[in-house]
């Protein structure tokens, strides 16, 4: 890895050079009180560009994933159809890029172009994606209440899987270059050598960011192994479910979520599209089958889905990494409090072995 | 590779041939691909796999292909049960749907040779086994020995009746066949499939068989309570699962059931499996 050397009042112009060399740039902006966002860079807003703010809850994961992605578009003419695939192809860079949503894409990257089927509408965005992460140097601005990013090992400062990455060390800003095109893009004036000096404050600043966090759960590994090895109580995940309101909050802002929906719509007399759109495994309706059977009938059981499906192990090992991120979204949106944390601790408190322990030891 | 060809969510344009009433609201509809390579391409399933059938305006759905290899033509049994069945029901001999596929792990034939096969189905469940019934008759020196117990309430609900005919009539199968509620026009068994297995001259071997079991999850039940308690190991019974299916390739998660993705890792399970997966059939 490349290391150099920027200078505040330069930062922004990776963006320039971006934009001008073609790229439609994704920045964060700050909208009102905790509101914070990501839109694409124009000229009329390029100034008001945040490098350090709470990450915004609609995760970038919508530039690789849409919300609603067309698919198909059908044209009926003569008693036949013209089918045509609509791959986005635009090239795009997201700026400020939290580490936490970096390793969300790299995830979402083993899902949909690993296995057996490639999914061709991911990979044309992926391809033409240059991610610019930032790092969470700010325990103020940048990490927040919910972040727990350190336990689920990606963050506040992302290893890999990133173009270039840029990190705040008071005074100067370090670039680094995470791949080919990162490397070419540094490979500039406008970058400074980055000394062993500068090295050090790197890690003294990360040790002391590490320090921040109010959230930590150290218990994933315990987790992993209970669901993997199926010892979670019943009561316990009917005790998770019972506090899900089947809102679907907690997969909208999930950077790690895959699941998606498929549906046909008019868009004229003879003219139908295709679409895609996010779905969330908590509602009632996902796996309903014509005629009306469902085989998952319980809150409960639908809501175990969605962590057994984040945390067993064999899915991690299918995608090198659990399917959570640390980013604390699901904590801060969850009206029942059953954000990832607290569904770990929860687990851990009602299925650690204590019967093992003599009965004075246990603890509740 | 074009990027068409590559992309698994585009359907190929089919021809609907003609149509066949087999039972109330299910029917039969052969069709082709308008291009001939996807027919070629397509002919390559096995028994077990299934397809997406799009209907477009309405959506997609998976079928079973109950055709086997083995045989010449194409063709759907669907039911018509949500608003994607009902509009393939209305279309006409010489429409056009889409269709994409072959998906899923089918039966893996090959293992099973020199195997008895024993198929049990009730009602539609005859569907998804009809593909590999044809197929093991049509390569009839691999396997032992080959029956056939199938169960419909009524003797009007049996499925495909002149296939079930040849079965009676040929010397390579044992077919037996039953209904829960006999009428005038029927003289054979009467009882649920499992009543099949007790009756005089049935032999249904233990050792060395496989059993392919398909049909409503009551009978899937007492079906597999019979096989076990006569020995048949839990990794010798099979059944293909049936999930509510969006993409058909692993993507969508709407198949998911435990750690498998029914589209890709099934729909063709052990009941070793199945019970481990943990969920409702
Ligand atoms: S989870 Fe970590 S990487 Fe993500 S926003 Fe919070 S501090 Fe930054
Ligand atoms: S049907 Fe989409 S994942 Fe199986």
């Amino acid at each position: 890895m490349k290391a150099r050397i920027l200078e505040p009042a330069r930062v922004l112009s990776i963006v320039d050079r971006l934009r001008s060399s073609g790229y439609e740039v994704i920045a964060p902006f700050l909208g009102r009180g905790r509101d914070t966002f990501f839109e694409p860079v124009t000229d009329a807003n390029r100034d008001r560009i945040q490098i350090h703010l709470p990450n915004p809850y609609y995760p970038p994961k919508r530039f690789v994933l849409p919300h609603i992605e067309r698919l198909l578009r059908i044209h009926r003419h003569d008693g036949t159809y013209d089918i045509e695939p609509t791959c986005d192809h635009t090239q795009r860079a997201i700026f400020g890029i939290r580490s936490c949503d970096v390793a969300g894409v790299y995830h979402l990257d083993r899902f949909y172009l690993g296995r057996e089927f490639r999914d061709v509408y991911y990979e044309k965005r992926r391809k033409n994606l240059f991610l610019v992460n930032v790092v969470c140097t700010d325990p103020e601005r940048d990490i927040d209440d919910a972040c727990f990013c350190v336990c689920a090992d990606t963050g506040p400062a992302a290893r890999d899987h990133f173009d270039l990455q840029l990190m705040d060390l008071g005074d100067e800003f370090m670039v680094v270059a995470g791949s080919a095109a990162g490397e070419a893009f540094i490979d500039d004036p406008m970058f400074r050598k980055a000394t062993p000096a500068h090295l050090e404050k790197r890690r003294q600043i990360l040790t002391e960011v590490r320090k921040q966090f109010k959230t930590t759960t150290s218990w994933f590994p315990a987790t992993v192994r209970y669901v993997s090895q199926d010892s979670i109580l019943e009561k316990t995940w009917e005790a998770i479910g019972n506090r899900c309101l089947e809102c679907g909050g907690c997969t909208y802002v999930c950077p790690a979520c895959t699941c998606f929906t498929v549906t046909d719509r008019h868009t004229g007399p003879d003219d139908i599209e295709r679409v895609r759109m996010w779905d969330a495994c908590a509602l009632g309706g996902f796996t309903r089958m014509a005629g009306g059977h469902n085989p998952r009938r319980a809150v409960h059981d639908r809501r175990n889905r969605r962590f057994f499906r984040k945390l067993a192990h064999y899915f991690i090992q299918r995608e090198l990494s659990m399917a959570c991120m640390g980013c604390g979204r699901c904590v801060a949106v969850c009206h029942g409090d059953i954000g990832m944390p607290s569904v770990v601790e929860m687990i851990r408190r009602a299925t650690a072995p204590v019967e093992k322990l003599p009965p004075a030891a246990q603890t509740p | 590779m074009s990027a068409a060809s590559d992309n698994v969510y585009l359907p190929k344009l089919a021809v609907l041939d003609r149509v066949v009433d087999e039972i109330a609201e299910v029917k039969t509809f052969y069709w082709h691909f308008e291009n001939p390579d996807e027919q070629k391409a397509f002919r390559r399933f096995r028994p077990g796999q299934f397809a997406q059938v799009s209907l477009f305006g309405a959506g997609e759905f998976p079928a079973s292909l109950p055709p086997s290899p083995t045989e010449h033509d194409t063709f759907f049994t669907v039911r018509n049960v949500g608003s994607c069945t009902a509009a393939l029901h209305q279309l006409q001999p010489g429409e056009r749907f889409a269709v994409r596929g072959p998906y899923g792990n089918g039966f893996p034939m090959n293992q099973y040779a020199g195997k008895n096969l024993v198929f049990v189905a009730g009602g539609i469940g005859l569907i998804p086994l009809r593909s590999c019934i044809v197929y093991a008759l049509a390569h009839r020196d691999q396997f032992a020995s080959l029956q056939v117990f199938y169960g419909a309430r009524t003797p009007r609900e049996l499925m495909y009746r002149d296939t079930l005919r040849q079965w009676e009539q040929s010397a390579g199968v044992e077919c037996h066949l039953t209904v829960d509620r006999a009428g005038p026009d029927w003289s054979g068994h009467v009882g649920v499939v499992g009543s099949l297995f007790e009756r005089p001259g049935v032999q249904l071997p233990v050792a060395n068989t496989i059993a392919f079991v398909c049909g409503p999850p009551v009978m899937f039940r007492f079906v597999i309570k019979d096989l076990l308690a006569m020995g048949l190991p839990e990794a010798c019974i099979v059944s293909t699962l049936e999930r509510y299916m969006k993409c058909g390739v692993g993507k969508c998660g709407h198949c998911c059931i435990g750690v498998a993705y029914v589209c890709v890792d099934g729909p063709v399970f052990t009941y070793e499996q199945i019970k481990k997966l943990g969920e409702d059939i």
